[in-house]
């Protein structure tokens, strides 16, 4: 069962429908592609369920027990005006228990969901480490248990967590360097050593290999699966390049016009006619 | 110096700095003692309190032969601009964790530096004051220290609601909505508020009081031990005490500039510091490493006005005078900014060179009588201008970032000395190369600065 599900997220910009009744689950564990031809609202969905933009309808539900989001399941395969008082006030109680909708970005990232950017999002002026640090704190210390007349060198494991995170994306070696200098490749791996220095259960990444050269392409998708298989990570990615995505994807969505028009395993993706007239143009994979 | 270098083969045939990380860093045991030093927060406090100890001196007596040697051109009073110098000090470190660190522009501090003003006056007044019908004697407090404590807490209250509105918005919006807050003060003390200000006449009722009941903050400092220590009489510290003119006011005030040092250097090196720098970096970042970027915001601006509150309250005890338009008029608010910039905002004590350079022109530069011009009196401001706009163009970071420039040349050049005293075989090829290298430095610094006004290449 999932570990995020979304239920009917729809999102409106005046007249236009970005996301239109997506229904989606992300298993536990899996690395999920999320795929369709720009615009399709792929960046929207990831937005909704992060908090950066509120959804005009629907919910998103976070960290289920498997006997909720089988009610879930059931209940959300039924058109929301032919439901019953029953089923009604059941999703009211999952909407109270597990809901995010609507909930601020950094309480998303504090219930465990973290977030690498289309273009590298980290401090550019600060170094490596300091980088890597900012998130530690933050995820260690929590909102507001910082004492601000305290010295930041007491704050030991936040260092520990730092180190060990500049180790896994390999920038242990630069971590003095002032992280704007740092190459663009190097950028991208710093925040995901940001993005895991909060100790998610779920990352997004978009676009994780955008603007990459052939190499740094390649050594980022290891480091994508080596992460998956290290940490357990439940890893959701929006990617334009299909190799990258069949060698890595347990599970692709694919998003057209804001609808979903496809949910399965690589292959399923790949025979659904579908996929292949919408996105594809009908050209054979 | 280093000693440790003069083993080591120097095959480039450069100088000795070439090979450094470009920042001017010394090698060696002593260069890694000072940046021990360096590192250490004690050492900027024990730094400060050394410095402020001499400061009066240079100040005075420093500057006063200048003076003689250009021919006294009638640059006087100096007296009471090392406590002002300290007091807009304490004013702009804490601005400086706002403006330098988390990148917010508030034009809207004259409101906590006002509000403590008259809020510590008020506290020392026996005035009646009256609003809205009502009436009241002020208590007569007169105790410098119940001034400081109640003007800060007054400023630093204020700023919580005054934060809470502005920073709900960002950037230009943000600036605006602080300065229409500091604005709407200022109106209500001349007109609404003048029952409690006395509007346009300004308030002058300040009773400053003994310090912890015996110690005249107007007396001289060298009279220190004769007045109030009976059993060890008098005694002299360098520099500072034999200066007749030297009030113990300025000890007060340098000790409290210190303890906001002490503050505010602990802040910067608190997860706060790296939350404030990088909210100023990238704030988008900072919401998803989870931290609640309102929050820190709002604590950076409610630091950054109580700083301002304390210095509002010394400003007043400083002046024993407050009107509305030096205490919460827009240009007032503007002035922290110049300051904060002129010193520079990449580091804790920067903004400070910036408030001594702008009271020195408003207090000394102003008095003087120059050629074609004559007096300058008001015209200060036109200096400070022409002056501020050298330094930001020439020196981005600030007078602290061109002295700390000037430092690191000088630590080079002394470097280049020792090396060339150790080898003086390869002194004449290493000179035609840095000779070579200093050209192609200027003709690539002239192109830029041709790009930079709208000349020639550049991209």
């Amino acid at each position: 069962m999932g570990l995020l599900e979304m239920e009917g997220l729809t999102k409106r910009f005046s007249g236009l429908t970005a996301v239109d009744d997506v229904d989606l689950t992300v298993e536990r564990g899996e690395t999920k592609a999320v795929i369709g031809p720009n615009g399709a609202g792929k960046s929207t969905t990831i937005n909704l369920v992060t908090g950066m933009l509120a959804p005009t309808e629907g919910h998103v539900y976070y960290d289920l027990p498997d006997e909720d989001a089988a009610d879930l399941h059931e209940i959300r395969a039924v058109p929301a005006d032919e439901r019953d008082q029953a089923q009604r006030e059941r999703i009211e109680e999952l909407r109270g228990e597990y809901g995010i909708t609507g909930s601020e970005p950094h309480e998303v990232v504090q219930k465990g969901i973290s977030k690498s950017f289309q273009t590298a999002s980290i401090f550019p002026g600060m170094s490596a480490r300091e980088n890597v640090q900012m998130a530690a704190l933050a995820n260690e210390h929590g909102s507001f248990q910082l004492n601000f007349l305290r010295k930041r060198d007491s704050f030991r494991e936040v260092d520990e967590t730092a180190t060990e995170m500049l180790e896994a994306v390999e920038l242990l070696g630069s971590d003095d360097v002032e992280a704007g200098s740092l190459p663009y490749g190097d950028k991208r791996r710093l925040e995901i050593a940001i993005a895991l220095a909060s100790e998610p259960d779920l990352l997004f990444m978009d676009e994780p290999t955008a603007g990459m050269s052939p190499e740094e392409t390649k050594s980022t998708v290891d480091l994508v699966e080596d992460l998956q298989e290290e940490l357990g990570l439940t890893i959701v990615l929006v990617e334009h390049d299909m190799e990258v995505i069949f060698r890595i994807a347990d599970s692709i969505a694919v998003l057209n016009r804001g609808a979903i028009i496809a949910d399965g395993t690589p292959q399923e993706v790949q025979d659904n006619t579908d996929v292949q007239e919408a996105y594809l143009g009908g050209v054979e994979l | 110096m280093s000693s440790e270098r003069s083993d080591e083969p120097v095959t480039d045939g450069g100088t000795v700095v070439r090979d450094e990380s470009g920042s001017g860093s010394v090698g060696g045991r002593a260069g890694a003692f000072y940046r021990s030093l360096r590192e250490n927060e004690f050492s900027v406090v024990i730094g400060s309190a050394l410095f402020l100890v001499v400061f009066p001196t240079l100040l005075i007596e420093g500057l006063g032969t200048l003076n003689d040697s250009i021919g006294d051109p009638g640059i006087g009073g100096y007296e009471g601009l090392a406590s002002l110098v300290l007091i807009y000090g304490i004013i702009v470190v804490g601005f400086n964790l706002l403006l330098g660190y988390t990148e917010l522009l508030s034009f809207g501090h004259a409101a906590f530096f006002g509000t403590a003003a008259y809020s510590a006056a008020l506290l020392s007044s026996t005035a009646e004051i009256t609003f809205a019908g009502f009436s009241a004697t002020m208590p007569g407090i007169t105790s410098p220290i119940a001034m400081l404590v109640f003007g800060t807490a007054l400023a630093t209250l204020l700023a919580w609601p005054i934060g809470f509105m502005s920073i709900r918005r960002s950037g230009v919006y943000f600036a605006v909505l602080t300065l229409t807050f500091g604005q709407m003060l200022y109106f209500f003390a001349l007109g609404p508020g003048s029952g409690i200000t006395d509007g346009d006449n300004g308030f002058g009722d300040v009773n400053v009081g003994e310090l912890l009941g015996f110690v005249d903050l107007g007396e001289p400092v060298s009279q220190f031990g004769a007045l109030y220590l009976p059993v060890v009489g008098n005694f002299e510290v360098p520099f500072l005490i034999t200066l007749d003119y030297v009030a113990i006011e300025y000890v007060f005030v340098a000790v409290l500039f210190l303890l906001a040092l002490t503050v505010a250097n602990r802040i910067v090196n608190s997860p706060y510091g790296l939350i404030f720098e990088a909210l100023g970096e990238n704030e988008q970042r900072v919401e998803f490493v989870g931290l609640n970027v309102f929050r820190y915001k709002l604590m950076a601006f409610i630091i950054s006005g109580a700083f301002a509150g304390m210095g509002g309250a010394l400003f007043v005890m400083h002046e024993s005078f407050i009107h509305p338009a030096t205490a919460l008029y827009w240009i007032q608010s503007g002035d922290f900014v110049i300051m904060t910039v002129l010193g520079g905002t990449g580091s804790l004590v920067g903004p400070v060179f910036g408030a001594f350079i702008f009271e020195y022109i408003a207090n000394v530069i102003s008095g003087a009588t120059i050629p074609v011009i004559g007096e300058i009196g008001s015209l200060w401001r036109l200096i400070l201008g022409a002056v501020f706009v050298v330094i930001v163009w020439v020196f981005p970071r600030g007078a602290y970032g061109a002295l700390v420039d000037l430092k690191n040349i000088v630590v080079r050049a002394v470097l280049v000395l020792i090396w060339a005293v150790r080898n003086p075989g390869d002194v004449p090829e290493a000179t035609t190369d840095a000779f070579g290298r200093f050209r192609d430095g200027l003709s690539s610094w002239m192109r830029r600065l041709m790009a930079r006004v709208g000349l020639g290449g550049g991209s």
